[in-house]
């Protein structure tokens, strides 16, 4: 009799019960736009009124964050880490054929908890997010672009380095734009909750980044054949803003979990 | 502990002090067999021993000590010693041949090695014998003790089946690194080194509490209190490291805040360490062995005085069972004990305690299995710490009539120095005002230095209602702390500190009076408790209260410092804050106990705990917070002295909750402030003692959850067994001395501890054992630990870190562990001078 309460009582401690939630890992994934044949230029109308039509889109992602909280407003917080706990990480990346809506395999697997995850961060770095110089290349676009009679060739390589420093605005406050805040996307929302057997997919749509550039200010570098050239830094407004199209938090990535 | 001659002891002296010449016999050239004592007569031309001087054992101070047994049959039993006389008539040895259990055992051998003879003679010639000291133990007559003589100190009584009192006795041999891992020899107790290094205290769990460095165990060594109070790596911290196992007699180990003598800290319970040194004479004891790790130890005990007038010193230094493990240490202790008189004692101890160590921290599993750091590894080389310790005490016993009044007076000085990197390069958040930087390292450095000062002292008194005894005690304990701490961040690259967390200057004062009864309605009901009052107060100065600011002056901005003096558009203010509080807490406990019948005991017990804050959670006019703690138990124990041995079995079943657990932050790297929490669950124990052998057991089952979620509390284990024994008996005679042998083995069985994210760890199995033997002042050990030599994680974790700012973060919790060391052989000889060897 007491035997078998012994017996009981260590089955019913011994391994019972649970702290909450669980870790697993999963495979993650990178692609282009949906509804498209790989290799297939794209083609898209911005909303300056530009048709662009990409031959070449390529993306370097970094890594890859989920979060479970939603910044509620814009802080002086300079931090590269949003507030909240990470339920989920890609910390290895890959570089991504946009023009290719097939999936892509991210050069690491992914890690992460069964939290339900309300934020995404793309990284967009080579290694080290605080680095000063990152030779990296993050973007890649070929492409042509026109309105009316106007046609543009273009392309244009993106790094992230010193060429994205941004000098303090308030000298009383000279760590208030540090490099790592231009290397993410942040924050992205989205809402799913990681499973076990699941995997993440990232989907980049270029056509985003050229939302706001107005190609007849790019600098024309070649005229047989004509070609326009964004320049790899921020100092004139079509490269400025296509690189902030590069870190637009919507419009620009989605995330899905798919089991 | 007191000599009650009524008590007693009716030794069984008129057989020593008679002609008992069978009993003795003069050594033959022909060694006799050790437990063979003959009764032929000696020969011719010799004369056997006679004695000069006796003295008188007493009853076990234990046994009566369980004083709900005052009126019921403690065992009447017989102890027979054999003492070797050398030729100037001292007792230079003696050894059981007829045992009554440890503890009656213990008692009649020190009896017998006061004993004085006038020697053998051999054809005229003083030569050396043996003689047999026959003891007969009766349980003292209850209604008028005469106190004939005092020495040290009564212990405390029972609360039933969960307050273990344990004698180390033979189970020394088992090895153990430290004296904290006596504390093994309770139940429910489990011990990891987490990664702190060899200097950092022990983790401590017990009753289903993570305790981590003591924080929820009041410790204290002779009555001087083991934990610091304020400390801000966690409050309560307790650095068991400075005792010497080998000085450590018995442990008083009450599991749960039961007793109103039990004061702050005792939330998952309480543990005493009892000094004193049996072994009489000189001793020398070098040890070295794997790693690198040499030992030597030189213990005193001074002839013609008691086993708790004693001292010691050590010097320790290891390689340690990996990178970055080298550690140093030494330590002294030494302790007097006199009479005042026949009816009073006092004891005046002090103790010095320095170490320096490197440590290897956590790892991440994924950087193990990716090769990146070994198993025995670490990743960052900068850890360790030092700590340093001393202390000074003296107490003092006077019984008059029936009341036995004691004080205490304390004073520690203790100093902790604390590397750790728990989370690599993830937490060097970038401010607006700071000049750009990168991850800078998050190795944390702790520097605390602390004086403490107190009194405890009691007032007990005895009388009789109804016919029975019964007791009532009051009592007050008064402690002051005078803490600082300083607690940086320190850069990976150029080892200057970048950043200050905390900078605090606290004066703690915790001051608590308590009244404790018993009362026995009949021979086999006693209810014994009473209420504790403690006050908490606290002086709290922060140097560094100010740490952000959010629109900086634009002409004079604050820069990179981390405590600011600037508010509100650069306001100018102090970087510091004072801070006062204070409250108080009452608390009641109580035991009920039944018994004994036919050996078995029952017993049930309540009581609240208490637990202080540390002085960074300290706001000015808010009353101090602190843990409350509710903790009820119920069981049964049996005694029982047989013939060939004695048995002792517990079995208890358990429930505490406490309103504000702790949990250790790796970002803070110090234990915080939680959730409530509520454990249950059993714990059963064994131990046996016999002429050759000595075996303790226990199984401890326990689950500890939240209150809200209902969620496992992490890192405590589900399952604890543990096992030590010893084997020890003469094995043959050289030169006319026998050689004694002795073989320990510990056994640690730890089920998988509940880990964040609904993980599990690995369990884990410990087995060490250690062989010696003993021939007269020599004596040579080999000890081994972890004999099977396997490769286990002690501590696992689950927990966000970075140690390669290379590469992209990792953000997301991983499994983290200290590595277990692996198998260790050591080898030791000592030599004992003078002495009863």
């Amino acid at each position: 009799m007491r035997r078998s309460f012994l017996a009981s009582l260590v089955l019913a401690l011994a391994g019972c019960g649970s702290t909450g939630g669980e870790l697993l890992e999963f495979d993650a994934y990178a692609a282009g736009p949906e509804g498209r044949t790989a290799g297939e230029p794209y083609t898209f109308v911005t909303d300056r009124g530009y048709e662009v039509t990409l031959t070449t889109a390529k993306l370097h992602i970094g890594a890859v964050y989920l979060n479970q909280s939603v910044p509620t407003s814009v802080s002086s917080d300079t931090s590269c880490y949003l507030a909240g706990q990470y339920v989920a990480e890609i910390a290895g990346g890959a570089d991504v054929d946009l023009l290719d809506p097939g999936l892509q395999p991210l050069s690491a697997r992914g890690f992460g908890t069964t939290e339900r995850a309300k934020t995404a961060e793309i990284w967009l770095s080579g290694g080290d997010i605080d680095a000063d110089v990152d030779p990296t290349v993050i973007a890649r676009v070929e492409g042509v672009a026109t309105r009316g009679a106007e046609t543009f060739p273009f392309d244009a390589t993106i790094t992230i380095g010193e060429n994205r420093a941004l000098e303090p605005s308030d000298p009383a406050q000279p760590g208030a734009r540090p490099i790592c805040k231009q290397r993410i996307v942040s924050p992205i929302e989205i809402d799913l909750r990681p499973e076990a057997g699941g995997s993440l997919v990232v989907r980049v749509d270029p056509a985003g980044w050229f939302d706001n550039v107005s190609f007849d200010e790019l600098e024309q570098v070649d005229d047989s054949p004509p070609l326009y050239r964004f320049r790899d830094d921020s100092l004139d407004q079509p490269s400025r803003n296509l690189f902030n199209g590069l870190r637009a938090n919507s419009g620009v990535y989605e995330l899905e979990w798919v089991p | 502990m007191r000599r009650w001659s009524s008590l007693s002891l009716s030794v069984a002296l008129a057989a020593a002090l008679a002609p008992r010449s069978a009993l003795a016999q003069p050594l033959p050239a022909e060694p006799h067999p050790p437990n063979d004592p003959t009764d032929a007569p000696p020969p011719a031309g010799a004369t056997p021993p006679k004695v000069k001087t006796s003295a008188e054992p007493q009853y076990p101070p234990g046994r009566l000590s369980d004083e709900h047994h005052h009126h019921d049959p403690l065992p009447e039993l017989d102890v027979e010693i054999e003492v070797t006389i050398d030729e100037t008539g001292k007792v230079i040895g003696a050894k059981v041949l007829a045992s009554g259990g440890a503890d009656f055992d213990a008692e009649a051998i020190e009896a017998a090695k006061a004993f004085t003879f006038e020697p053998a003679t051999e054809k005229g010639k003083p030569v050396r014998s043996r003689f047999h000291l026959p003891f007969h133990f009766e349980p003292p007559p209850h209604a008028e003790p005469e106190v004939v003589e005092v020495v040290g100190k009564r212990p405390p009584p029972t609360r039933g089946a969960g307050d273990y009192r344990i004698d180390v006795g033979n189970l020394a041999i088992v090895p153990r690194k430290s004296a904290a891992e006596l504390l093994k020899l309770a139940p429910s107790v489990f011990l990891l080194k987490d990664g702190g290094g060899e200097g950092h205290a022990d983790r401590v769990y017990l009753r289903g509490f993570d305790a981590r460095e003591g924080q929820d165990i009041e410790f204290t060594v002779g009555g001087v209190p083991m934990n610091d109070a304020g400390n801000y790596h966690g409050n309560g911290y307790a650095d068991l490291n400075f005792i010497i196992p080998e000085l450590v007699t018995r442990l008083r180990v009450l599991e749960g805040p039961f007793d109103p003598r039990q004061g702050n800290f005792a939330v998952a319970g309480s543990a005493d360490y009892e000094l004193g040194l049996d072994r009489r004479g000189l001793t020398a004891k070098a040890t070295y062995g794997s790693f690198n790790t040499a030992r030597l130890l030189m213990l005193w005990g001074p002839d013609g005085q008691s086993p708790r007038t004693f001292a010691g010193a050590e010097i320790f230094r290891s390689d340690g069972f990996g990178e970055n493990r080298e550690s140093w240490r030494a330590r002294a202790m030494g302790q007097f004990e006199g009479r005042l008189g026949n009816d009073a004692s006092f004891r005046i101890s002090a103790g010095g305690y320095a170490t320096q160590y490197e440590s290897a921290g956590l790892l991440r599993q994924s950087d193990v299995d990716a090769g990146k750091v070994d198993f025995f590894g670490t990743s960052d080389a900068n850890q360790g710490g030092s700590a340093a310790r001393f202390h000074l005490s003296a107490d003092f016993e006077v019984k008059t009539g029936e009341t036995t009044y004691g004080l205490q007076a304390f004073g520690v000085y203790r100093s902790l120095s604390l590397r750790e990197n728990f989370t690599g390069s993830l937490l060097d958040e970038q401010l607006p005002r700071q000049e750009l930087h990168g991850q800078r390292g998050d190795l944390l450095d702790l520097q605390t230095t602390a004086g403490t000062f107190g009194l405890r002292g009691y007032g007990r008194h005895s009388f009789e209602v109804l016919g029975l005894k019964q007791d009532l005690e009051l009592g007050m304990f008064a402690r002051g702390d005078l803490v600082s701490a300083l607690q940086q961040r320190v850069g990976a690259d150029t080892d200057d500190p970048y950043l200050t967390e905390a900078d605090l200057d606290s004066k703690l004062a915790d001051l608590g009076l308590y009244a404790d009864a018993a009362v026995r309605f009949t021979k086999w009901l006693t209810l014994r408790g009473g209420v504790r009052v403690d006050l908490f107060a606290y002086d709290v100065q922060d140097n560094c209260a100010v740490t952000d600011v959010s629109r900086p002056s634009e002409d004079d901005p604050p820069g990179d410092a981390s405590c600011l003096s600037q508010q509100r558009f650069g306001d100018h203010r102090e970087p510091n804050q004072h801070s006062t509080t204070a409250s108080i807490r009452p608390l009641p406990r109580v035991s009920l106990l039944l018994g004994p019948f036919a050996g078995f005991s029952f017993s049930a017990a309540y009581g609240q705990g208490v637990r202080s804050v540390d002085p960074s959670y300290v706001t000015q006019s808010v009353a101090t917070p602190f843990a409350a703690i509710d903790a009820g138990e119920v069981g049964v124990s049996y005694a029982k002295s047989f013939e060939l041995a004695t048995l002792g079995v517990q079995s208890v079943f358990f429930a505490t909750h406490v309103d504000r657990d702790q949990i250790f932050s790796e970002t803070e790297g110090r234990a915080t402030l939680a959730e409530g929490t509520t454990r249950a669950g059993w714990a059963g124990s064994v131990r046996s003692t016999g002429d050759f052998f000595d075996l303790s057991a226990s199984v401890t089952l326990v689950q500890s959850r939240f209150d809200d979620t209902g969620l496992l509390v992490p890192y405590v284990p589900d399952v604890v067994v543990r096992h030590d024994g010893a084997l020890f008996h003469d094995l043959f005679p050289i030169a006319g001395s026998p050689v004694s042998g002795k073989l320990g083995i510990g056994a640690s069985f730890v089920g998988e501890r509940a880990l964040p994210y609904g993980q599990r760890s690995d369990v884990i199995f410990g087995l060490d054992a250690a062989v010696s033997m003993a021939w007269r002042f020599l004596e040579l050990e080999l000890a081994g630990t972890n004999l099977l030599n396997l490769e286990q994680k002690q501590a696992e974790f689950n927990y966000v870190s970075d140690f390669d700012a290379t590469n992209p973060a990792t953000l997301v919790p991983a499994r983290h562990f200290a590595a277990s060391q692996p198998i260790g052989v050591f080898g030791s000889i000592s030599g004992t001078l003078g002495g009863d060897r």
